[in-house]
């Protein structure tokens, strides 16, 4: 036993003190121009400076103007190969996207993109030439987060707002793990999104997107930056979660609900209402009520459906009447915001039937409708019988949540679509005396 | 400002060294005697979550390659869900001691993301010989929280439980790109870039 135990020592220290083959990847620690630069003098070259060497085989940099055209040399090697350097062609005023791929001598190929600007500012790296845009994988993510939003926030109000106090103990735990479905959903939901935008910005196949490097996708853009924020706040909003199942604390709960809501914003702060013509802290505002009162509403009739009716049949009335008169509250708030939205985004009603985005919009605004009057009935038709202590309703309540689910399909690719360009101002006109 | 990475390793491994010292604790003076204070017994499975929640800003933060978010992300989830788990049961919300098995879970799937993300080969520099090590050395010893489930008093699974985690940490805090001793083993691993 000794003497395996000194072998297994020596070996050790053998393998630590012995030279090896050299191999790995390689990663990008300084460019110029830099990241998203703007310079006032056009470049003679770009310069990427690597932590490794590379090699000459595989070695790719390209420099494209906005429209695609190719203003780039031959690379070539410097510093014993750490360096590249390509030459470019004389810049006119514009932005313009540099995608770089090199080989290390492992065989791994790392790749990337990011933009700078001759005399204007340079767009993100998400908007990048040859980035192709949010594509019909990237909506389907984008509604699946606002689920696992609308489970997660919609299942927590319901519970500290409508079903206040002690619970049936089945209740309490089918309601909670509906909640902390939403939560976990809403990380991993979230990973895959950024994931599929940096795909999308680096334009690499999935291989070789695991070596990419998505530093400048994560600090670079809003997108990045609400990755980061939401993917921190719903760690810790999850945490909350869970420290209330496990200490039946409301507290907890509250806590959860409140940062919930607050790191949605994100969503609001990245999107059109942040960057749009006409943007400002109102639009973000009234982007953000909109979101969190569908998010409530429809993850309250999730609650509803799947929870209270089929478990507890004794706190149906309560449940379902104080939902309705939460749920009244949510869609005023939700349609004010959405009205004034829609006023923004489009300049003239006819661009509802003249643009891609006026189309799923009226989409949207007409699975609205079928859910709001759904909902009505509820509200007016079927509470008085459920007052009453009859009615049978769960197949209705899972269809209005339905309807539901499908207005956040719309939301989803509204939100990845662009709206219609704003006329341009007119300048004041002089008066002439 | 970023920290340096081994900066960020230190941090865990003085983590992982109070969760291996409180297991040894508890191994020494045996659970019935650790328990009568009630707060000890959240002891290690409360820092174990915690380690889970710090984890998620090293997640966000070092986003140098895809492959790397995922592998720090993976850590993040399955410390908080095996924290969970523990805290769980001490406090009596869950019963089922199959519910000790997702530390070993935790084991596995820690050990196979250090695995898969680390491409260089075991000699290429220091850090590259702490991941796999530290990667089978996870894999393997996922046995032992595992055995831990069908003999929860075995004073032998507890002690090696505690000394899991020292040795984890030990290997974390030995993770340095540049070192005096054992740093670059390959000439051409580069030249120290801090």
């Amino acid at each position: 036993m000794r003497r395996l135990a000194g072998a297994a020592v020596v070996v050790a220290v053998a393998a630590l003190a012995l030279p090896a083959g050299a191999l790995a990847h390689a990663t990008l620690e300084r460019e110029s121009p830099s990241f998203r630069e703007r310079v006032e003098t056009a470049p003679r070259s770009v310069r990427l400076n690597f932590s490794e060497s590379v090699d000459p085989v595989a070695l790719s940099v390209r420099v494209y103007t906005a429209r695609g055209r190719v203003v780039s040399g031959r690379p070539r090697l410097l510093d014993a190969g750490r360096i590249v350097q390509t030459p470019l062609r004389k810049l006119d005023r514009g932005a313009y996207t540099v995608r770089w791929q090199v080989l290390a001598s492992d065989g791994h190929v790392t790749s990337g993109v990011y933009t700078f600007g001759v005399h204007v500012a340079a767009p993100p790296p998400t908007a990048a030439f040859g980035a192709s845009g949010p594509t019909r994988t990237e909506d389907i993510v984008r509604w699946a987060y606002f689920l696992s939003l609308a489970l997660l926030l919609g299942g927590l109000a319901f519970r500290l707002i409508v079903l206040r106090g002690p619970l049936p103990a089945r209740v309490e735990r089918r309601s909670l793990l509906v909640s902390g479905i939403g939560a976990f959903a809403t990380i991993q939901v979230g990973i895959l999104a950024f994931i599929l935008r940096a795909e999308d910005a680096l334009q690499l196949p999935f291989g070789r997107l695991l070596y990419g490097d998505l530093a400048p996708i994560a600090n670079g853009t809003r997108f990045g930056t609400a990755f980061i924020a939401m993917t921190l706040g719903y760690a810790l909003v999850t945490a909350f979660v869970f420290l209330g199942w496990l200490t039946d604390r409301a507290a907890f709960f509250w806590t959860a609900l409140v940062l919930g809501l607050g790191f949605a914003s994100g969503l609001s702060l990245s999107g059109h209402s942040a960057v749009d013509a006409g943007a400002s802290w109102k639009s973000q505002l009234a982007d953000w009520v909109h979101l969190s009162a569908a998010m409530l509403w429809i993850g309250g009739l999730v609650q509803l459906g799947a929870v209270v009716w089929p478990l507890a049949p004794e706190l149906r009335r309560r449940a379902f009447l104080g939902f309705s008169r939460l749920a009244t509250v949510l869609i005023g708030a939700l349609l004010l915001a959405g009205i004034y939205l829609s006023v923004l985004r489009l300049p003239q009603v006819s661009d509802l039937w003249k643009t891609g985005y006026g189309h799923v919009l009226l989409v949207k605004l007409a699975l609205v409708a079928l859910a709001l009057a759904w909902g009505a009935a509820h509200r007016f038709l079927a509470a008085p019988r459920v007052s009453a202590g009859s009615g049978r309703l769960r197949r209705s309540l899972v269809g209005e949540s339905l309807v539901g689910m499908a207005v956040l399909l719309a939301a989803a690719v509204l939100v990845d679509s662009q709206p219609p360009v704003q006329p341009p101002r007119e300048p004041p006109r002089a008066v002439s005396r | 400002m970023q920290p340096p990475a081994e900066h960020v390793h230190w941090l865990f491994a003085t983590g992982f060294l109070i969760l291996g010292l409180l297991l040894l604790a508890e191994a020494i003076v045996g659970t019935e005697v650790w328990r009568r204070r009630a707060w000890r017994a959240y002891l290690f499975p409360g820092t174990l979550f915690l380690m889970g929640v710090l984890m998620w800003p090293v997640m966000t933060f070092f986003t140098s390659s895809t492959i790397h978010l995922l592998a720090h992300g993976a850590w993040a989830e399955v410390m908080m869900a095996a924290g969970a788990a523990e805290l769980a049961l001490v406090r009596g919300k869950l019963h089922s001691p199959l519910w000790r098995a997702m530390v070993a879970l935790a084991f596995l799937v820690s050990g196979t993301a250090l695995l898969i993300h680390e491409q260089n080969p075991w000699l290429y520099q220091r850090s590259s010989f702490l991941h796999h090590a530290l990667g089978w050395l996870l894999v393997a010893t996922a046995i032992v929280p595992l055995a831990r489930v069908f003999r929860p008093r075995s004073v032998s699974l507890g002690s090696a439980f505690a000394l899991v985690f020292v040795v984890i940490a030990v290997m974390l805090y030995s993770d340095r790109d540049v070192a005096p001793i054992f740093g670059h083993l390959a000439p051409t691993a580069g030249a120290p870039h801090r």
